[in-house]
């Protein structure tokens, strides 16, 4: 009687490298910035928030169809909730220590401004279930109804949170994305996700007990203020910012990296890859001048940074708030 | 298509006109520099048998202080307290029709969807009443106040007994004095008939 033995040899997949080289280039980054924060924060915005935002407006060029057809009230909601929402949170930001309005009513006007941000998410979750056949996603809105009773009981816990969970959307971008053009390594990309609480647990443990980072500079007290050091007082601001640090390479590292490596429409010289630029009845001039601007502010904003730092990165974070809102719309769409 | 992303275009760059003459912003540390609230003092507590009532005194002079704190306080503006640990009447009456908003829509789903026929729904309709009830019972234990020695300035408050409360209440009487040289003093009645505190 035979008997067949099988034997499985252990084969090196491209999805074992990319689960070692993300994994690895985390550690790494977990033990650079977890040593030195502060000077992690500066670097990475100053290198690469100008060229991920120009990467995610490449990015969503390529997905924006010529036709809306039944998409277009989706898109009408989403780009529309996009300009309206971004022109009212300048307008908070930047009229917040210029106009004759209390703390109190800059409040109240922050808050409403999160629950028309929710309520919008709402919306485009309810749209898009709409479109998908044998969906009914109209749970959307009572989430979104809690969601936004909590950004008026805990307003500053809300603010807070956006700012740590935006780094994540890049990465449920990339998962979807993976889902698309590259199934093969959606396993080792979970892989991937599933180790980063392991990197903040690690964080957490080395640099909970230190004590809050210097707050001597402008500069510092801002990077600290933003990573929350405020809001959380009883925890160490070393690992505050560390964490968002870490989280916002991440997201950098996504953008500008391993969404072109797994979407070859989102490689930036590739044109012919843009609906709205190759195909007929394209806009293909407007297209180039929008990249061209783009390339141009990238420019600009390193320059802005090397003349005056503090001021560029106020700047733009203000103004990158529009980046955090467009990619909801196109998040959704790809669900 | 065309006559959209060229009317957003439009959009953006008149948003741009509109804000470019818009001071940048100002977040400097230097901005919210707290003023000093609060003043280093002493204070004595003394057990007194003639006592009729607790007595709070402090003296003119650490009132004076207090005073010009907290003017510094609000020149520095009402509201930054108000935002950071208050509860406005707004946040509250927003936030509970959000939530009641979201108990109804999610209700309205949950029946039309048909999940409150499944098992899952039934076990969720379940734990949902069950958490409900629970939550109601946290009024009668919100009801039951602490004994009365908790709920009055008397020398019993320093007994064992009343320790395990970590609090207690009670009217006082705030008063000032001239004299400054023993601090602020607190006058807790000790009543003489009643049995002494097993401190």
């Amino acid at each position: 009687m035979m008997q067949e033995i099988r034997i499985s040899r252990f084969e090196l997949t491209s999805a074992h490298v990319f689960l070692a080289v993300f994994v690895g280039a985390c550690a790494v980054a977990a033990i650079v910035i977890g040593s030195f924060p502060l000077a992690a924060s500066i670097a990475t915005i100053f290198l690469f928030a100008g060229i991920h935002n120009l990467m995610e407006f490449r990015y969503f060029a390529a997905r924006m169809p010529l036709r809306w057809g039944r998409s277009r009230l989706f898109y009408t909601v989403g780009i529309g909730g996009v300009i309206v929402l971004a022109a009212a949170y300048l307008t908070l930001y930047f009229a917040s220590g210029n106009w004759p309005w209390s703390l109190d009513s800059w409040a109240t006007l922050t808050a409403a401004w999160n629950t028309v941000f929710v309520l919008w998410l709402g919306l485009l979750f309810y749209l898009r279930g709409k479109q998908r056949p044998k969906s009914d996603w109209a749970w959307a809105f009572p989430v979104a109804f809690l969601l936004a009773a909590l950004a008026w009981i805990v307003p500053q816990y809300w603010s807070l949170s956006l700012v740590y969970i935006h780094p994540f959307v890049a990465m449920w971008f990339l998962e979807r994305q993976i889902r698309r053009t590259k199934p093969e390594w959606l396993r080792a990309y979970h892989y991937c996700l599933a180790s980063i609480p392991v990197f903040v647990a690690a964080l957490w443990l080395s640099l909970s007990g230190r004590p809050n980072l210097s707050e001597e500079t402008n500069l510092f007290w801002r990077i600290t203020q933003h990573a929350g050091s405020e809001i959380l007082p009883g925890i160490s601001s070393h690992f505050l910012v560390a964490t968002h640090v870490f989280l916002e390479s991440i997201h950098y590292f996504v953008w500008i990296l391993l969404i072109p490596l797994i979407d070859f429409r989102a490689i930036p010289w590739k044109l012919d890859k843009i609906p709205l630029f190759a195909r007929k009845g394209g806009i293909p001039k407007l297209v180039v001048a929008v990249l061209a601007a783009s390339i141009f502010l990238v420019a600009a904003l390193w320059t802005g940074f090397a003349v005056d730092y503090t001021t560029t990165r106020d700047v733009y974070f203000a103004l990158a708030i529009a980046h955090v809102l467009a990619e909801f719309p196109f998040l959704i769409k790809m669900l | 298509m065309k006559r959209i992303i060229c009317l957003t275009t439009l959009l953006l760059l008149a948003s741009i006109a509109g804000f470019a003459d818009i001071a940048r912003p100002d977040k400097t540390p230097g901005r919210i520099t707290k003023p000093q609230k609060s003043i280093e003092t002493s204070m004595i507590i003394r057990l007194e048998k003639d006592a009729k009532e607790a007595k709070l005194i402090i003296p003119k002079s650490q009132v004076r202080q207090l005073r010009a704190a907290l003017d510094d306080l609000d020149q520095e503006n009402d509201s930054t307290t108000a935002a950071v640990g208050g509860f406005s009447r707004t946040q509250t009456i927003v936030s509970g029709m959000f939530l009641s908003l979201a108990f109804v829509f999610g209700g309205i789903w949950f029946v039309r969807s048909g999940k409150s026929a499944t098992k899952t729904g039934k076990t969720f309709v379940i734990l949902a009443v069950i958490a409900g009830i629970s939550s109601a019972a946290t009024f009668i234990y919100a009801n039951a106040g602490p004994p009365a020695e908790a709920r009055s300035i008397t020398g019993k408050m320093f007994s064992q007994s009343v320790h395990i409360y970590k609090f207690g209440t009670g009217a006082v009487r705030l008063e000032t004095k001239d004299d400054d040289s023993r601090g602020i003093e607190f006058i807790v009645p000790d009543p003489a008939d009643k049995p002494k505190s097993d401190e």
